[in-house]
């Protein structure tokens, strides 16, 4: 990042994801203006002791964002019930081959790692339920 | 039909030794990115004489499949060789519009690109980083 012009912290730069939070409902993929998401999962079934019968689990195998399609509109971000999916400030990631935009949950696991805390609210206004898991 | 193209030489404020003659066709919204990054200072004019050895064409926005031709003209009318810079989505792969009929999904159907920036827009200071990307694979 040049040391003369940072990033404000909101800047929509680039998505992290948290894959231990997400529990591959989809909306993220439905409500994607540009179909830029990929996502892959399976169901396992899960026994409990003392539990009638086995509870069903969803285990996400796969999770990438193509960042050549990616709008940076954010709605995957705001409509994630999970909270799995937050806006980190970095931008520096331009490639020389157009399928290396691609990033899949590794990547994106690491864009995860640069997430700011957000910044904290006017006094007054309604205290905002998001946090970033650390 | 021709696209809009300014070139001008330009001086990067992160790596002041290289100079370059800058070709922008700016089809969209992103062309606003691109002079934002002459504004704020971080793509610099060169008014000296210096010789610019390296030509970078930028292509931000949507390339439309009636301004395709025109684009690859100016591509051709620049001082060899070319580096290709696809800045943001649309340039790249189409963008929010990769299904619409009439616009050209990524300019690299029709030129070699040496660098895609990722965005929409991407931050001008994104064009910088890319830019020396570019100049540094295009050194010998």
């Amino acid at each position: 990042m040049s040391a003369d012009l940072p990033a404000p912290s909101q800047a929509r730069g680039v998505i992290g994801l948290v894959a231990s939070a997400c529990t591959s409902c989809m909306i993220c993929v439905r409500e994607c203006p540009t179909w830029c998401i990929t996502l892959d999962s399976h169901t396992e079934q899960v026994d409990e002791p003392g539990a009638r019968r086995p509870r069903s689990v969803n285990v996400l195998d796969a999770f990438a964002i193509d960042y050549g399609l990616c709008m940076y509109c954010g709605i995957c971000v705001e409509v994630c019930p999970f909270e799995a999916l937050f806006w980190s400030p970095e931008y520096e990631y331009s490639e020389v081959r157009i399928a290396d935009l691609l990033h899949d949950k590794t990547r994106l696991g690491q864009w995860f790692e640069t997430v700011p805390d957000f910044e904290p609210l006017e006094a007054g206004s309604e205290v905002k339920v998001k946090k970033v898991p650390r | 039909m021709d696209a809009p193209v300014a070139a001008g030489r330009y001086r990067l404020a992160d790596d002041p030794e290289v100079c370059i003659v800058l070709a922008s066709v700016g089809l969209a919204c992103c062309a606003l990115e691109v002079d934002s990054a002459i504004r704020t200072g971080v793509l610099v004019p060169e008014r000296g004489a210096t010789e610019a050895r390296h030509t970078v064409l930028l292509v931000s926005g949507t390339v439309t499949d009636a301004l395709a031709p025109a684009v690859v003209r100016i591509a051709s009318q620049l001082p060899q060789p070319v580096s290709v810079v696809s800045f943001g989505a649309c340039a790249s792969t189409g963008g929010p519009y990769w299904d619409a009929p009439t616009v050209t999904k990524g300019i690299d159907q029709l030129l070699p690109v040496s660098t895609y920036v990722p965005g929409c827009p991407p931050r001008p200071e994104a064009l910088v980083a890319a830019l020396l990307g570019a100049v540094g694979a295009a050194r010998p």
